[in-house]
């Protein structure tokens, strides 16, 4: 046999084994409904449902003052991110309502408030958040500040006639211009993200699974008597699984996040794909690492579960990357999601090209490499 | 039964290991690793004032924990780039003539750039930026009125700030992330691990053909299934005491509620879950589907739709109606309500109520969908 047939036969092999996969996957309709529905409908929901800024923070208002001024700052704690829960005369019935988690703050407006801010002295509001959820209780501690801050300073100049020449004061602004997603339109960050999770769900667990079921049924070991070599089954099984994924993440992009939420492709389109492929290898690669250490399914399971999670929490669409603690951002340089989602917003939102991802670009591969590499390892090992 | 389907699991080591290990294990890496609070965000200036208060204004940002300086521009082409390529996320572009119009008494405005892909965190960063403008626009105020009215320091600074906002944090009084992660993540590791052990459990049965025992069996439909549920809603339980053992003692996190409340709500939280992976065992084939399904069923809808990271007041309408639809909303609600708030079963009552009905109605209908002879 001459190389060149030698090379036909392995495609063949491979070809054969990858079409094998593809006709077991498709046999099994309530996986493939659910995958559909996962890049589909669920993308939907989870792109227009969600808003991590602050929204609609219920605010109760307890106003022992109701004069012009009480009256005035009220009405500066707007929409969108405040929503007006209605007043109350007692102050009881607000911790009330918080302990129910009915509303998230109470501003309190103390007797002559109105007087101390037209003469001149300092008073101050107080306002009771609950931070039972951290972040969105500091965001909105901060809002509140700032809007009685500002509202202070306006009425206090004001008040001492200098409001006509404000103007001419050494105030420090900002003008700012948003980026990538002028309009703030979290939809399009949703949507994205969700496309990402699913993704990376998919890639880990469907090849996983699919080896890790032949070692349990003993079926792998007539592969491995057959004229197939190791890298062919492994590689025909990752090769069948990716295919399905792009045409889902197809389905997510044409189907979904361009007709429904008009989310732009800035970019190239076949450079996004190519890297989608790309990461889906990768994180292939840990699922075929997990399936070479777990005997049967549930193992597998547990096992990437325990790599998925942390992958999806920790490696910046549900939290800010920056602020995590230095270990975490150390054991997340393992993580492929976490380069994926820099080449993702990069092509899709700001155009960006090889030339500025090849550092993200350059290091999965290098991660993808290495798992293939050690997944194959372990997987000759056992069978020889 | 239920010792048969024990033993089966005890015998597989390292799935065991794993299922008591893994909740602890998350706690332990999302409760110290998952920080929602945004700090650090990279920026880049553009200076092209170069003076003493330029500089002065700069500091600020650098001083500031909430951002991290990654250094000078040369031009507004450099942070583009800079931009693009997310090595930053903001960029601040003081104008010439910056010192000159401020010293005389004119506004002088600075441009911020700031990336738009995640639009929390741009939110969160122009808050910051108005924040430091504010304190700095305040400071240049007082100066600027004793200077020109001849005021005193004291004079000035009641006219520029009269109101102050005293603000309490309640129920999580210093404010400390991980105070209201860590009850959340109770629930989180609770609500994937329980699931997902339940139904491979039942699907192993059906792939390997060992369900067909069962059928022609004298073992009634609702021995099986309590016989399936027990042992993992035992694992289950047992890692409820670990959680909450390691919230209390690790982590600090005050526990001012009622613990038999706790208990008896995870009990039913724990039914649901483990109901929840029956039901899906019960609708599908391999055990490949199921993992796959219960995955993301458990997962997602936990993540977005629990209350863990965004409050539930704060999603629309349709996703509001999923959030209700899901046992998870409820329980996060006791957790956080019996850790942080102390709050007991008069206010709890609604989410205990719909804990028990979610628990009744799944078995309910895994009880009507398992039926001992199926359609071939």
């Amino acid at each position: 046999m001459t190389a060149r047939q030698q090379a036909v036969t392995w495609g063949r092999r491979l070809a054969a084994m990858t079409w094998k996969e593809i006709l077991q996957l498709s046999r099994d309709v309530p996986l493939l409904l659910f995958l559909l529905y996962s890049f589909s409908l669920s993308v939907v929901v989870s792109g227009a449902g969600i808003t991590m800024q602050l929204t609609n923070a219920e605010l109760l208002v307890h106003d022992a003052d109701h004069s012009h001024s009480s009256r005035e700052l009220i009405h500066r704690f707007q929409l969108p991110y405040f929503s007006f829960a209605g007043e109350i005369s007692d102050p009881r019935e607000g911790l009330r309502q918080l302990d129910q988690g009915r509303v998230m703050l109470l501003l309190e407006i103390p007797p002559r408030f109105h007087e101390a801010l037209m003469s001149g002295e300092r008073t101050a509001v107080q306002v009771l958040v609950d931070t039972t959820n951290a972040p969105q209780g500091l965001s909105a501690a901060g809002y509140s500040v700032r809007i009685a801050g500002l509202f202070g300073s306006e009425t206090g100049l004001a008040s001492a006639g200098l409001s006509g020449a404000e103007a001419a004061m050494p105030r420090v602004s900002s003008a700012h211009r948003v980026w990538f997603n002028p309009t703030q339109d979290e939809r399009w960050f949703q949507s994205i993200a969700h496309v990402l999770r699913m993704t990376t769900i998919f890639a880990v667990l469907l090849p996983a699974a699919a080896l890790v079921r032949e070692k349990e049924r003993g079926t792998v070991e007539q592969l491995l008597v057959s004229p197939l070599s190791p890298f062919q089954i492994m590689f025909a099984k990752v090769l069948a699984m990716s295919g399905v994924i792009l045409i889902a993440l197809s389905l997510a992009l044409y189907g979904v996040l361009h007709p429904v939420f008009h989310v732009p492709m800035k970019g190239s389109t076949g450079l996004f794909f190519l890297l989608t492929t790309l990461h889906v290898f990768t994180t292939a690669g840990f699922g075929l690492v997990a399936a070479t250490i777990a005997k049967n399914q549930a193992q597998v399971g547990m096992m990437t579960l325990f790599v998925v999670g942390p992958m999806l929490l920790l490696s910046g669409i549900t939290s800010p990357y920056e602020s995590m603690p230095k270990w975490v951002q150390t054991v997340m340089t393992f993580s492929p999601l976490r380069y994926y989602i820099d080449i993702t917003y990069g092509v899709m939102l700001k155009g960006a090209g090889l030339d500025l991802l090849w550092k993200p670009v350059g290091a999965m591969l290098l991660l993808g490499g290495a798992l293939f590499g050690f997944g194959m390892w372990r997987f000759r090992r056992q069978f020889q | 039964m239920a010792l048969k389907e024990w033993k089966e699991t005890t015998r597989d080591r390292l799935f065991l290991l794993l299922a008591f290990l893994l909740p602890a294990l998350w706690l332990v890496v999302f409760g110290y690793g998952l920080n929602l609070d945004v700090e650090n965000i990279p920026f880049a200036v553009l200076d092209r004032d170069h003076s003493e208060l330029s500089r002065d204004y700069l500091h600020r940002f650098m001083q500031s924990r909430y951002f991290s300086f990654q250094g000078y521009a040369d031009d507004e082409r450099a942070l583009d780039r800079l931009l693009t390529e997310t090595k930053i996320r903001a960029a601040i572009i003081v104008p010439e003539r910056f010192q000159e119009q401020l010293a005389a008494g004119e506004p002088a405005s600075v441009q911020t750039l700031l990336d738009g892909a995640f639009p929390l965190h741009t939110d969160i960063a122009k808050g910051y930026v108005i924040a430091i403008n504010q304190a700095f626009t305040e400071e240049r105020l007082i100066e600027y009125l004793r200077r020109t009215r001849g005021l005193t320091q004291e004079q000035a600074g009641a006219l520029v700030r009269p109101l102050t906002v005293e603000v309490r944090y309640l129920y999580n009084e210093e404010v400390r992330s991980t105070w209201s992660m860590v009850p959340a993540l109770v629930m989180f590791t609770l609500m994937l691990a329980s699931p997902l052990l339940t139904a491979l459990g039942v699907v192993r049965e059906k792939e390997t053909g060992s369900i067909y025992n069962i059928y022609s069996s004298t073992v009634s439909r609702a021995e099986f299934l309590t016989g399936k549920l027990l042992p993992y809603i035992v694992i289950s339980l047992v890692n409820v005491l670990v959680l909450w053992l390691m919230a209390v003692g690790l982590f600090q996190v005050p526990f001012k509620g009622n613990f038999l409340l706790f208990f008896s709500a995870s009990v039913l939280f724990v039914c649901c879950t483990t109901g929840i992976g029956l039901l899906i065992s019960l609708l599908v084939q391999t055990q490949m589907a199921a993992l796959i399904i219960t995955m993301v069923v458990a997962m997602i809808p936990t993540i977005l739709f629990s209350g863990l990271l965004v409050p539930v007041a704060s999603l629309t309408r349709g996703a509001k109606v999923q959030a209700h639809l899901y046992p998870a909303m409820y329980y996060t609600n006791i957790v956080r309500g019996s850790f942080l708030k102390g709050v007991g079963a008069d206010v709890l009552w609604t989410d205990l109520l719909a804990l028990a009905m979610f628990a009744v109605a799944l078995s309910g209908l895994t009880y009507r969908l398992f039926t001992k002879r199926p359609k071939t």
